[in-house]
């Protein structure tokens, strides 16, 4: 998986795109697109709404471009602005009573089952009815632990928690992630076919 | 080595090598089309801020208003004599007035799409103030009151359903900034 805070771009390419230059703004675009919506896909779920978001990233990205001071990677500060678009959704109101309304109104498993990417095989399927299963904040807090590097304490200053809300958030979530990868019975799984 | 540890570490391996997503983003066009229908920097959010705006300010005026005393079911002091004579020539942009935002106020639904508790408050109450004022101007005109007190009156109504306008138009930019 290609992750989006290794991603580069030349700087020449950069201060065309701060000018304004078109093409260099598409390059930017094809080089950190796909890691963009895959990191906000991965912590929001729906694909409707990763789009949504994936769109206000891209958006802040390029009216913020000239204000970016190359001491990091592209792909670093996009991360950043990508999981805090990420962490307001979660945060706001209406996600919370989405969230409310969800398991009673739908089914908590059609739910996760909407969230599986087609074209996915075994284990990826797996994986991400796994992450599908956990509550967002802590989907968000094991992707930002685990992939993408952060520490306890950034994961606690992104939510405005302390620090041991992240760690028991992790620690929940892999207890849940390790009980459904040890094999039972009635679990839709694609690797035992 | 610990066994939960080595599970944390063979999910966490797992998660890592966990493929990019299947379905790849829309192009460069297609984003430059969203962008250009788009001019909020978050879902619902510029919206949301423009109608609490409103409502703020809304219901702010109705407040100070209310505090210098535009309403009041008192009679009109002996100073407003004057104005009673002008009360029939007065009181007709008055009307003229109201009725256009009153036909304004009944071409929109009766309730918008998505329902804010604190603008409905708003909204009912202005509602519940003016039929109280409806409800005086009938027994005003009934009784045969001084024109200067239906000029009042009218006044106050005027006033209230311009706050039920402004709400009810922050409503639906959010409506449809949304």
């Amino acid at each position: 998986m290609t992750r989006l805070v290794e991603i580069t771009v030349p700087d020449a390419v950069l201060a065309r795109a701060c000018a304004g230059d078109e093409e260099a703004r598409r390059a930017i675009y094809a080089a950190v697109a796909p890691a963009t919506l895959t990191l906000i896909r991965r912590i929001v779920g729906q694909r409707v709404v990763s789009e949504d978001l994936f769109q206000d990233t891209m958006m802040i990205l390029y009216e913020r471009l000239p204000q970016f001071r190359r001491e990091a990677p592209l792909g670093a500060w996009l991360r950043q602005i990508a999981i805090s678009r990420c962490l307001m959704y979660l945060r706001s109101p209406w996600k919370r009573l989405c969230l409310s309304l969800d398991p009673a109104d739908f089914g908590v498993a059609a739910a996760g089952a909407a969230l599986v990417t087609p074209g996915y095989r075994g284990e990826s399927i797996d994986l991400e009815r796994a992450l599908a299963a956990l509550a967002p904040t802590a989907r968000a807090v094991v992707w930002m632990y685990e992939v993408e590097g952060y520490s306890h304490q950034e994961i606690a200053c992104a939510f405005g928690r302390s620090v041991s809300f992240s760690k028991s958030q992790l620690a929940r979530a892999h207890v849940r992630l390790r009980a459904w990868f040890e094999p039972q019975e009635n679990r839709p799984s694609c690797t035992l076919i | 080595m610990h066994p939960d540890l080595d599970q944390q570490r063979s999910l966490a391996r797992r998660l890592r090598e966990m493929p990019d997503e299947a379905a790849q983003p829309y192009d460069w066009s297609e984003f430059q089309r969203r962008s250009g229908t788009r001019t909020r920097p978050g879902p619902g959010l510029a919206g949301a801020r423009a109608l609490a705006a409103a409502t703020v300010l809304a219901l702010g005026v109705v407040a100070v208003w209310t505090r210098l005393g535009g309403w009041s079911p008192t009679p009109p002091r002996p100073a407003s004599v004057a104005a009673a004579r002008l009360a029939p020539e007065a009181t007709q942009p008055l009307a003229a007035h109201t009725a256009a935002m009153e036909h304004w106020l009944a071409s929109l639904p009766s309730e918008p799409a998505v329902v804010h508790v604190g603008t409905r408050a708003a909204v009912t109450g202005l509602e519940d103030r003016i039929a109280q004022v409806d409800d005086l101007l009938s027994a005003a005109r009934l009784d045969q009151a001084q024109p200067a007190r239906l000029l009042a009156l009218q006044q106050a109504r005027t006033r209230l359903v311009g706050a039920l306008v402004q709400v009810r138009y922050a409503e639906t930019l959010a409506d449809e900034s949304r």
